[in-house]
């Protein structure tokens, strides 16, 4: 996995747990780095079981971190790395949705030894678009909730993610429902 | 041709180049793409070109009135066009257009990363998607995120450099620290231990001596014994302190050319006396009596005495003890073997030999007095010589010591010398002094050592004026102007050292012998007491004939006769 991501992961754990937390998931998931740096890449093991340990050492469940990290991602390491970039990608949050397929894309062309996720947008209306989250990397959906709560905090627009067809229970890939119309008339 | 180009419509031509624009033959805009018309909105159809753009030239003043010709001229360029408005620059393509004459600039803002892009009030839908300006904006971005990244993590390994580096030096001061203290330690503790010895030894040479008085027999005897308890004690803390010395990486070699005839003849010396109480037979046997050796005679002579005399210790009476050496040229080296006709050791306790305080019987080490350091230390003396020792033995038949010193050179050294047993020379008795009375100020502290060196010097016919301290001394010194000083070092007020440099300072006294006394036995402080101007160095206990030897020597020649 790209070290940005691995990063993100530390910078979580370090801002919101502090550093010696860090060093103990470090410790507990094997990983000697002294830093990580992005646009290398890592083996997905090593992300993999830095969530874990993170779980056992904060005493979150994987969900929890998982979310924490999608979302912190968003609001934290994206924004600094890419933070002109997520912001120039829409004027609302329905146009960045619309944009989202697009950053993976070249991410791809960019990286070509990356695996990066794949994006679609169907059933765009006002208020709304459905997400199709397609993945070859088992049990991180409840990253993309993270992210697209994230997403909604950086646009300032309350939004509900609904997960609506799940890979792990067969189907054959993820699929989440935004709506910010909703929340908007709140 | 023209029937396969694609007719797109205004729409269409717009989405495909949301940025071109297009003028006439005047320069007079006819038509401008949707994202251009939105972030330019002064640049509509009839306005002048020219009023809205300049037209970038690299490394020279932009252009302001271009005109067809000019854009005729280089229509095969990249064309940069400055907004005169707002930041954006437009890097174009010209097509010229006939009938009627137009010409199309199609092209996208050039930007060089997405905070441009923010300014200029722009989005990433903006771009055409076959514009590849956002792909090398992410690739930027990407690559921007990535150096920082490592620049943190540079920062982040030069830290940890950092980090170990001071913990490493904090380690070696504190090393370092408590080397110092211990060595300052050793130096205190031999201070401590010897002058009390000192005033022991001092006192029982002057009583045996009868410098106070006759004693009958009874009293001789004790005083000897208690003579000899402080040899011992003196033999055991000096080789406490040499172990010490050793360990603390503090023992330097003074490597010199030494003759191994004399060499052996001294320290067969040393055991002479208790071999002629035990009727013991002390031979030396050399297979070339004129080879010399590089090596620091007084510590080499501390192994064979020490190996001598635990030889004699061992060794019933009218045994033998044989002191051999020999020229190994093969391993270019020397060996001394000490062989005596003692009560030998067994196989199994030879391992346990050369460590501190074994001895190997404990019955034995009550009739046979000895530290259970002699051995340590040989060992250790000999490795600082790059040598090895050996040892053989058989119980009830003796032992073997061999002792292996490297030595270059030997070959050529070994010239045509007749080998064989040597007579063993006299040790030389000890002159009679003559008497005058020169003035001798003993500048000490300690009251019993003050009075065991007067008392002696003044049986020894001398005149003897005291200080109790530095400040005092140099006082006396000023009143009295003695034959010579007899200065302890480790004095109050002013040390020993400082009253020595006070009084070199004057012009009246640099003639003046001063003998240094100190307990110190450590590495440096012979040349301390030298460099700040004493003539000599004498360390305590000092024998009490080797103070009057020493101050005797150090006299002017006119006082002694
Ligand atoms: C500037 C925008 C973005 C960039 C440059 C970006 C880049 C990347 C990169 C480089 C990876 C690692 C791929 C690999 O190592 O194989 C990744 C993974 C991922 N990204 Fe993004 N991303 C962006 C935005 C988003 C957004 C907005 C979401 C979700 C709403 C998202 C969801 C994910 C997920 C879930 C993964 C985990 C890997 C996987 O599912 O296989 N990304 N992204």
């Amino acid at each position: 996995m790209h070290g940005m991501i691995n990063k993100s992961i530390e910078d979580l754990v370090t801002i919101q747990f502090g550093a010696d937390k860090w060093e103990a998931v470090k410790k507990k998931a094997g990983v000697t780095e002294t830093a990580f740096v992005s646009n290398q890449s890592y083996p997905d093991a090593m992300t993999y079981g830095l969530v874990g340990a993170a779980t056992e050492v904060l005493g979150l469940t994987a969900d929890q971190v998982l979310y924490a990290f999608g979302e912190f991602w968003v609001t934290h390491t994206a924004f600094k790395g890419y933070g002109d970039m997520l912001m120039s990608a829409g004027r609302t949050i329905g146009e960045f949705l619309d944009y989202l397929p697009l950053f993976h894309t070249r991410v791809a062309l960019i990286f070509p030894n990356l695996k990066p996720p794949r994006f679609e947008c169907s059933d765009r209306h006002e208020n709304g678009i459905t997400l199709h989250y397609f993945s070859d990397r088992p049990g991180l959906s409840m990253v993309v909730v993270g992210m697209l709560n994230g997403i909604s905090k950086l646009y300032k627009t309350p939004a509900v993610v609904t997960h609506t067809k799940f890979k792990d229970k067969g189907a054959d890939h993820d699929e989440f429902l935004v709506n910010w119309g909703a929340a908007d008339q709140k | 041709m023209t029937d396969s180009a694609p007719m797109l419509d205004h729409g269409q031509f717009s989405k495909l180049f949301p940025f071109h624009f297009i003028v006439d033959a005047d320069m007079r805009v006819i038509d401008t793409g949707s994202v251009l018309a939105r972030v330019c909105p002064k640049i509509v159809p009839g306005a002048l070109i020219n009023d809205h753009f300049l037209l970038f030239r690299l490394a020279s003043e932009p252009i302001k009135a271009f005109n067809r010709d000019f854009i005729a001229r280089q229509e095969n360029t990249l064309f940069v066009f400055k907004s005169t408005s707002t930041d954006l620059m437009l890097r174009c393509q010209v097509l010229i257009l006939r009938d009627p004459e137009r010409y199309l600039f199609l092209g996208s803002p050039w930007v060089r990363n997405p905070t441009e892009l923010k300014a200029l009030h722009l989005v990433l839908q903006d771009f055409a998607l076959h514009d590849s300006t956002v792909d090398l904006l992410q690739l930027v971005q990407a690559t921007s995120t990535s150096l920082h990244d490592a620049k943190q993590l540079s920062e982040k390994l030069e830290q940890r450099v950092a980090d170990r580096t001071a913990e490493l030096s904090m380690a070696n001061a504190e090393l370092s620290r408590v080397m110092r203290s211990k060595d300052d330690f050793l130096s205190a503790m031999s201070h401590e231990l010897r002058t009390p010895l000192n005033a022991i030894l001092g006192l029982s040479e002057s009583l045996a001596e009868g410098v106070y008085g006759d004693m009958n027999t009874k009293q001789v005897k004790s005083i000897n014994t208690i003579a000899e308890s402080g040899h011992h004690l003196l033999a055991l803390i000096n080789d406490l302190l040499d172990i010490a010395k050793i360990g603390a990486g503090k023992m330097e070699l003074e490597l010199t050319k030494a003759n191994v005839e004399d060499l052996c003849q001294a320290s067969l010396r040393f055991v002479m006396e208790q071999a002629q109480k035990q009727k013991i037979n002390l031979k030396l046997v050399m297979d070339n009596q004129s080879v010399m050796l590089t090596a620091d005679e007084r510590r080499l002579k501390q192994i064979l005495v020490n190996l001598l005399s635990n030889a004699v210790k061992f060794t019933p009476n009218g045994g033998s003890v044989t002191l051999e050496t020999k020229c190994d040229l093969e391993s270019e080296s020397l060996m001394f073997s000490v062989r005596d006709t003692g009560i030998g050791i067994a196989t199994e306790d030879l391992k346990r030999l050369f460590s501190p305080f074994t001895q190997l019987d404990s019955k034995l080490s009550r009739q046979y007095a000895g530290t259970g350091l002699g051995l340590t230390l040989v060992m250790k003396l000999v490795e600082l010589h790059g040598g090895s020792v050996a040892v053989e033995s058989e119980i009830g038949k003796g032992s073997c010591f061999t002792v292996r010193i490297p030595c270059k050179g030997l070959d050529t050294l070994n010239q045509h010398n007749p080998s064989g047993t040597i007579s063993l020379t006299e040790i030389t008795p000890a002159e009679t002094l003559p008497s005058n009375t020169p003035l001798i100020l003993v500048a000490d502290d300690n009251e019993i050592n003050l009075m065991t060196v007067t008392d002696y010097l003044r049986a020894n016919k001398l005149r003897v004026i005291q200080a109790r301290d530095g400040l005092e001394a140099v006082k006396m010194v000023r009143e009295h102007i003695p034959s010579l000083v007899l200065m302890d070092i480790q004095m109050p007020l002013m040390d020993g050292l400082d009253a020595i440099a006070h009084l070199r300072a004057d012009d009246k006294h640099t003639d003046m012998p001063i003998i240094a006394l100190t307990s110190r036995a450590m590495v440096g402080d012979r040349e301390r007491c030298i460099a700040v101007g004493a003539n000599d160095y004498l360390s305590k206990p000092v024998n009490m004939k080797q103070l009057v030897k020493t101050i005797r020597a150090h006299l002017p020649n006119d006082e002694t006769l």
